[in-house]
């Protein structure tokens, strides 16, 4: 099951500071939904724990993020591969960073694909589940990089 | 107590399963607890199609409460995989019941976890790791035989079996047709069966005595036994499997044997405790068995002036899922039906089958002869639409008449009887045809979309399983048997075991009803041994429940203990009584059943034949030490071994025809199909059980209405099933059925010794009768019934959208004169 969302918004930090904020796992992490804890192996992998909570599957995920593109200031994308409750699943997040007047336009695109029972016992809550739980990464991007970067 | 000689077949006499059932009385798999028992859980695979980089299970095994675990890894070493029916080369694949390397559909059990409790197995489930790396998924069966991801690397193809069934002279038909009818493409969707009770286990490997033990509710053991004792290495007779009540398998129970022996394997590793698993309902839906789907491509169909078809060509591709298991048989059964109810002699059917990323197939009720019987039934159908002839009437220019019965089909089955048209007539006067008719009208004027659908169909029963040859022709497989035992005990009692293990057919009361005819007693003084046992003897290699065949296979069986033992009875009895055997009659006398002397009347009781040869031997005559009044009888089914070259053979030895008529409306609004009105006439020859067979037509009615409306296993592109629960698969209940009207009409068969034919698959008859009421409802709006499934979303999609189902891209006719 295969789940594509996408947008993009501005804000007023540079390229540069904004690429080095989503690369950075340890400011970019926390903002994940329902993040418990991170592990960073070194620049470009790290293992967050998130929790998990789709109806009455609950628990947490560890899922295994790659910094897989970079290109500063122009364009970060993180692949992942995660196990949770009656799953797995795997994720797709990239940002396309422009520079505008006063700040960066943000083209952001992400996938999810999940597996398992999961899918089969949950999937159509998967989806509305994923554009909030999007939208509160999104929003908590824009509100991190509107504050001190 | 007077008996009332009558014969007892063919009497709605109250079940002798009722009392049990109804009160909760029955035993059931999961009703039995053993001392020590442990429970065992399977970790699945969330992936359709992966290899399996590592498996940890030590956090597992350190659980408190767990015992042991299993791995594929582990198992293979220690076992041989399944054997295979089919040919090279996809012999060569390794199936195991536990992944090794990697796994190929979602649900595919990778491991197993054994402990004290269901919940701690469930527990310790969740603590194995399993690192998957994902590979290409194929869900499709047609872009499976493509090629390009292959699920058994060591086959080199995912077509399982590929064959040319060609009779008769189709090019020339083709040439000479008044009409050709192009069918582009026609679909067999995915369903399942949905028994009360789902797949229940106990296996003990004891130590002791090195043996097996298991309790289960598999509804073919002897087939299960023959896969079992080669795959663990141990002799046959070293498997012991008994059977209990069941709550329903319509075939999806025969191939719980992996599963079997990964409770055997971890009974083993776990010092011979018994082990009991007891499948949930999502397990059930994901990975126990499905039915087959089937494509049917470039349909051709040449007829004559007046519609009657001449020839037919056709390929098929079947999807049996990761796993052959019980296939590639379906790629012949369907062709004991070949023709299904009509006359057209040329035909070629190119059948192939793929491995596709999705739950392996089992039989399933009507299978493999379902698929086939709808694709005949839409080809029917269009055609009448096509050519402007109305569906009855271009049935009856196409029927088997009755005069041609015994009728031999191209292929070389033979049709024992049947008279189609008589069934028509019947449906049509109990549905009120002329009348629907004129609603239908009224209803059209009025812009409402109303259908009136027939569907026409065979039930075959009592297998040739010569025709595995067919598929493979290194099979040791060919007939059918089917064995019984009838004994008076030392008491005198009359004990039948069959070698059957019904699941709600009814087996104790027609079982009880043959031998009471026999014995001249009631069927309450006949003690029926029901539920299959390796240790009572009384099965042979096909013995089971399953194909519509207890009414001829396992009766005669019993009619032939029971005659075997009246023969003896008549014996001891002549010794006895001093009589002559002829001047011999059985009746009830003051004192219970007894065989007396006809002219003096000079009786003697049951147990006093009984005690003659258990308890007071020292009586009787040498001649008389053959007697054992323990009489086991096999029958055989008189068969041939099919003609493996031109799939020629006789593949069933009875047919019996179901004819249903369905009244339908589609809403203008929500696109929800309605049954208005339903009628469903039933031809199983001879009615043993009347009720029984009335009970089976409104089962099998039930079952073919939810799969067209409610009931479709659906997956999405990497292979997750998103119906694995019954809140999305929603089977049919008491709430979504219509009202059916039900009638039978009897044509003996002349193939079994009581002229019943088998039946209770019903031919998935609601199928074929529900597309057609639904072509005739949408025909006028363009729209082609090209798929089996029809819920209110595919008709939304078919008559608002127009992405399916459009006439004009489907089907083309070509008038040549």
């Amino acid at each position: 099951m295969a789940i594509k969302l996408g947008g993009e918004f501005e804000v007023k930090r540079s390229p540069e500071e904004v690429y080095d904020f989503l690369t950075d796992a340890h400011k970019f992490a926390p903002l994940l939904p329902d993040f418990r804890s991170i592990s960073v192996t070194d620049g470009s992998h790290f293992t967050v724990q998130l929790n998990v909570g789709i109806s009455y599957i609950k628990g947490t995920a560890d899922v295994r993020m790659v910094l897989a593109e970079s290109e500063r200031p122009k364009r970060a994308q993180y692949q992942g591969q995660g196990s949770l409750p009656g799953g797995n699943l795997s994720i797709l997040a990239g940002f396309d960073l422009a520079f505008v007047d006063g700040g960066t336009r943000v083209a952001w695109q992400g996938e999810a694909q999940v597996f398992g029972r999961l899918a089969s016992s949950a999937g159509g809550l998967l989806e509305p589940l994923a554009k909030k739980n999007v939208q509160k990464l999104i929003d908590g991007l824009r509100a991190a990089l509107a504050q001190a970067v | 107590m007077e008996v009332e000689k009558k014969n007892w077949v063919g009497r709605a006499l109250p079940r002798k399963e009722e009392n049990r059932l109804l009160r909760g009385r029955g035993k059931f798999t999961d009703d039995i607890k053993l001392r020590e028992m442990l429970y065992l859980h399977f970790v699945r695979s969330p992936f359709a199609h992966a290899r399996i980089a590592s498996l940890d299970t030590s956090a597992a095994e350190n659980l408190p409460g767990v015992i042991c675990t299993l791995s594929g890894g582990e198992l293979a070493p220690q076992t041989q995989p399944f054997i295979e029916i089919g040919p090279e080369p996809f012999a060569k694949i390794k199936d195991y019941p536990l992944a090794v390397g990697k796994v190929r559909y979602q649900g595919e059990p990778v491991a197993a976890v054994v402990g004290e409790s269901p919940a701690i197995a469930e527990d310790g489930s969740e603590l194995v790791r399993v690192e998957y790396e994902p590979l290409t998924v194929v869900v499709d069966a047609e872009e499976a035989l493509e090629g390009k991801s292959l699920l058994h690397e060591e086959a080199g193809t995912n077509q399982v079996w590929r064959g040319v069934f060609e009779y008769g002279d189709v090019e020339k038909a083709l040439r000479e047709a008044a009409y050709e009818v192009r069918i582009d493409r026609l679909h067999f969707h995915r369903f399942s069966s949905t028994p009360l009770e789902n797949n229940v286990i106990i296996a003990e490997w004891n130590s002791k005595d090195d043996r097996i033990y298991y309790s289960c509710n598999n509804s073919f053991p002897s087939f299960a036994i023959q896969f079992l004792a080669a795959h663990l290495r141990v002799p046959i007779d070293r498997i012991r499997v008994e059977t209990f009540d069941i709550g329903g398998s319509f075939g999806i129970k025969i191939t719980s044997y992996p599963q079997m022996a990964v409770c055997a394997l971890a009974s083993r590793k776990a010092g011979g405790r018994p082990i009991k698993w007891v499948e949930t309902r999502s397990e059930h839906l994901t990975s126990s068995a499905h039915g087959n789907e089937r494509t049917f491509r470039d349909t051709r169909v040449a007829l004559d002036e007046r519609g009657v078809i001449t020839a037919i060509t056709s390929r098929h591709i079947d999807d049996c899922g990761a796993y052959p298991r019980y296939e590639p048989l379906g790629c012949v059964i369907w062709s004991q039906v070949f023709p299904g109810v009509y006359r057209f002699r040329n035909a070629r059917i190119d059948f192939m089958q793929a491995v596709t990323n999705k739950c392996p197939v089992g039989p399933n009720r009507g299978y493999s002869r379902m698929q086939h019987l709808w694709f005949l039934e839409r080809v029917i159908d269009i055609c009448a639409h096509q050519l402007g002839i109305a569906p009855e009437e271009m049935r009856l220019r196409n029927y088997i008449r009755p005069d041609e019965f015994p009728y031999t089909t191209p292929n070389g089955c033979v049709y024992d009887s049947g008279n189609y048209p008589a069934m028509l007539e019947v449906a049509k006067r109990r549905i009120g045809w002329e009348e629907w008719k004129e609603k239908q009208a009224t209803a059209r004027n009025q812009g409402r979309l109303m259908g009136i659908g027939i569907g026409t169909t065979l039930d075959s029963g009592t297998n040739n399983f010569g025709q595995s040859q067919i598929v493979n022709p290194g099979l040791p497989y060919s007939g059918n048997s089917q064995g019984a035992n009838c004994k008076l005990d030392i008491y005198g009692e009359v004990v039948v075991a069959v070698g059957s293990c019904p699941q709600g057919q009814g087996h104790e009361t027609t079982a009880a009803q043959v031998v009471a005819d026999v014995l001249n007693i009631h069927p309450d003084m006949v003690t029926v041994r029901t539920g299959f046992d390796t240790e009572r003897n009384v099965h042979t290699g096909f013995s089971g429940t399953y194909a519509s065949q207890f009414a001829v296979s396992g009766l005669s069986a019993v009619h032939g203990a029971a005659q075997k033992l009246r023969a003896e009875m008549k014996r001891l009895g002549a010794f006895a009584l001093q009589s002559h055997e002829d001047d011999l009659e059985f009746g009830v006398g003051a004192q219970g059943p007894e065989v007396r002397a006809k002219g003096s009347g000079k009786p003697i009781s049951y147990w006093g034949l009984a005690n003659l040869v258990n308890a007071n031997s020292a009586a009787l005559p040498p001649e008389l030490y053959d007697v054992t009044l323990n009489c086991r009888y096999v029958w055989r089914a008189p068969f041939q071994v099919p003609d493996q070259q031109k799939k020629y053979g006789n593949l069933t030895l009875t047919y019996a025809s179901q004819l249903h008529i369905a009244v339908v409306e589609v809403d203008r609004d929500t696109f929800l199909p309605h049954i208005l009105d339903y009628v469903a006439v039933d031809d199983c020859g001879t009615v043993i059980h009347p009720p029984i067979v009335e009970g089976q037509v409104f089962g099998a009615t039930a079952h073919g209405i939810g799969a067209v409306f409610l009931e479709n296993c659906v997956y999405d592109a990497v292979g997750n099933m998103l119906t694995s629960t019954f809140s999305d698969y929603t089977p049919i209940t008491a709430m979504n059925m219509p009202n059916i009207k039900y009638d039978h009409i009897e044509t003996p068969s002349p193939h079994s010794y009581s002229g019943a034919k088998g039946m209770g698959e019903g031919g998935a008859a609601p199928v074929h009768t529900l597309s057609a009421a639904l072509q005739d409802a949408l025909f006028a709006q363009g729209v082609i019934i090209d798929d089996s499934f029809n819920n209110a979303d595919r008709l939304y999609r078919a008559l608002v959208k127009r992405e399916i189902g459009q006439g004009k891209e489907l089907v083309k006719v070509e008038k040549r004169r």
